[in-house]
């Protein structure tokens, strides 16, 4: 308990040093919220125009649609916010600045994940909750179905945690890769809209083996009550596969570090 | 003029330095194409249905267009000067014997090259996998056409870059920013996630007026013979005035700029 209260109270730290930066720097600041807010606009008034035009999507109504997109869209930005220092990590490897972190008496894997929480996305969170309450509301969940979402949001959320500590593996294992966080990206974002519409083998490997579909298509099926609860206890046991599998991975990972640069 | 030859060789050949970031820069663009491909072969899973004015072949061959269209006019170095700029490397240029903005489209053509062999390569391959339906252009005069599209689509993306670029002139510690922005744009407003007419004609009909859509829709719109003879004139004329305009734009904005440069970082 001692050592999770010290953790939080370093992740507060580290979050707030991190925003103190963003928001020294204004003009980064109005950029790049601007850019997010207008993607996602886009993407919405998309949506909209394009079921408007064709009434459903793989069987899917607007409203469902939206919801797709917007589990997708907190998912997404939560990890953003939470893992931002991952697309940061590159560089201190190469430059063998990583040192530094493994000679702090705190986890190496804590410091390189957790450290630089997004405050961009930390904005956008609370009107996305807002459309999220709003636009799920529309399709009458049981109290039930809404409490398993969360659990399930959660489990994707780990998920993510998982792919961001394996990315944070391959950095040190491979020199050569920087767009791997943005491949992670690429794949997830194949979840904008429900896997169903992808075909076989692709819905398969989305499901199990990059379970994109287990992280945002699965928590809104089961609020529409689309799915069992066996494929919500396969969620959690896939969630549990993946961290163990990204923790080790980690462990193997930092054993190749060489400093060589520094 | 052999000068930016040997530049064209030389960007050709660091492009192959970071051999596995370049594969996976070109996974990505796949990975894009496959949720626009996915997207649409669903709506499209009746093959007699029409939907915003496309049947099946056409939206396929628009999705499968954009493989290439996006390498021919999106792949670009030019995202690099902020960071040039940004740390100051930007003296080292200015004291070669070359024009900076010349070097710059020399190496945006470099990128450009070897980003086309790969994107044939991977829409062969995808269309080996997916066997879509394909629409051909036998029209040679709108084939022709749409390579003059083409063409103006490119030199209008390196002004719009070279320009989003030069913000660091000004704003040292924003080297990607407006970069960032850009590609939002170019994106949605350029019909690389969808097609622009899904939208009502008031919409369009503003997103015409921006230089957006002469990027990559536009091109697309004339190889699939959406718009008559007269309209793809009329398109092109436009794309041709933004690329003036940009160019003066671009003008200004450099020798403002370098007014302004202090050569933070060195």
């Amino acid at each position: 308990m001692k050592k999770l209260i010290k953790y939080l109270h370093l992740w507060w730290m580290m979050s707030k040093n991190s925003f103190v930066m963003v928001f020294y720097s204004k003009a980064a600041l109005v950029i790049f919220l601007t850019g997010k807010i207008l993607r996602f606009g886009f993407f919405v008034i998309f949506l909209i125009f394009l079921l408007k035009g064709t009434n459903s999507l793989a069987g899917y109504n607007l409203n469902q649609t939206l919801f797709f997109f917007l589990t997708y869209t907190i998912v997404d930005t939560l990890s953003q916010f939470l893992f931002r220092e991952v697309y940061r990590f590159r560089p201190q490897i190469i430059s063998g600045d990583f040192d530094l972190t493994l000679s702090k008496p705190i986890s190496a894997l804590f410091r390189s994940l957790l450290g630089g929480a997004d405050v961009i996305d930390l904005i956008t969170v609370p009107p996305l909750i807002y459309a999220l309450i709003y636009v799920g509301a529309m399709l009458h969940p049981t109290l039930f179905q809404i409490f398993i979402y969360i659990i399930l949001l959660l489990s994707g959320l780990l998920i993510a945690t998982a792919f961001h500590i394996a990315v944070l593996s391959l950095a040190i294992l491979s020199l050569e890769i920087d767009h791997a966080v943005m491949i992670y990206r690429d794949i997830v974002s194949l979840g904008r809209f429900p896997t169903d519409i992808y075909k076989e083998p692709l819905r398969g490997v989305l499901t199990y083996l990059v379970p994109v579909g287990l992280m945002v298509t699965l928590p809104a099926q089961f609020l529409i009550g689309l799915v069992t609860f066996q494929g919500v206890l396969v969620s959690f046991l896939v969630c549990a596969v993946f961290l163990f599998a990204s923790v080790s991975l980690w462990k193997f990972a930092l054993r190749y570090y060489t400093s060589a640069s520094s | 003029m052999r000068k930016y030859l040997t530049i064209f060789k030389i960007s050709f050949q660091q492009e192959f330095a970071y051999r596995l970031n370049f594969v996976l820069w070109r996974v990505r663009n796949v990975l894009q194409i496959f949720i626009a491909f996915f997207l649409w072969n669903t709506i499209f899973s009746d093959p007699g249905r029409v939907v915003f004015g496309y049947d099946r072949a056409k939206i396929l061959t628009y999705i499968f267009g954009l493989i290439i269209i996006r390498a021919i006019v999106l792949s670009s170095r030019a995202i690099d000067i902020a960071g040039e700029v940004s740390r100051g490397d930007l003296t080292n240029q200015l004291l070669r014997p070359m024009g900076y903005i010349k070097y710059w489209f020399t190496r945006d053509l470099s990128s450009k090259a070897l980003n086309l062999i790969f994107s044939v390569f991977e829409a062969s391959i995808l269309f080996l996998i997916f066997k879509p339906q394909f629409f051909f252009q036998t029209n040679f005069l709108l084939f022709f056409l749409f390579l003059t599209s083409l063409v103006i689509a490119v030199i209008l993306f390196f002004f719009l870059m070279f320009i989003a670029n030069m913000l660091p002139l000004w704003l040292p510690d924003q080297p990607w920013g407006m970069s960032f922005l850009l590609f939002i744009f170019t994106d949605f407003l350029g019909g690389g996630v969808f097609p622009l007419d899904i939208l009502p004609s008031y919409i369009t009909k503003i997103i015409y007026l921006t230089p957006f859509p002469y990027l990559l829709f536009m091109p697309l719109q004339i190889y699939l013979g959406k718009l008559d003879l007269i309209t793809s004139f009329n398109s092109i004329l436009i794309g041709t005035v933004w690329v003036i305009v940009l160019a003066l734009g671009t003008k200004v904005v450099w020798s403002q700029g370098l007014k302004s440069y202090g050569a933070v970082g060195r």
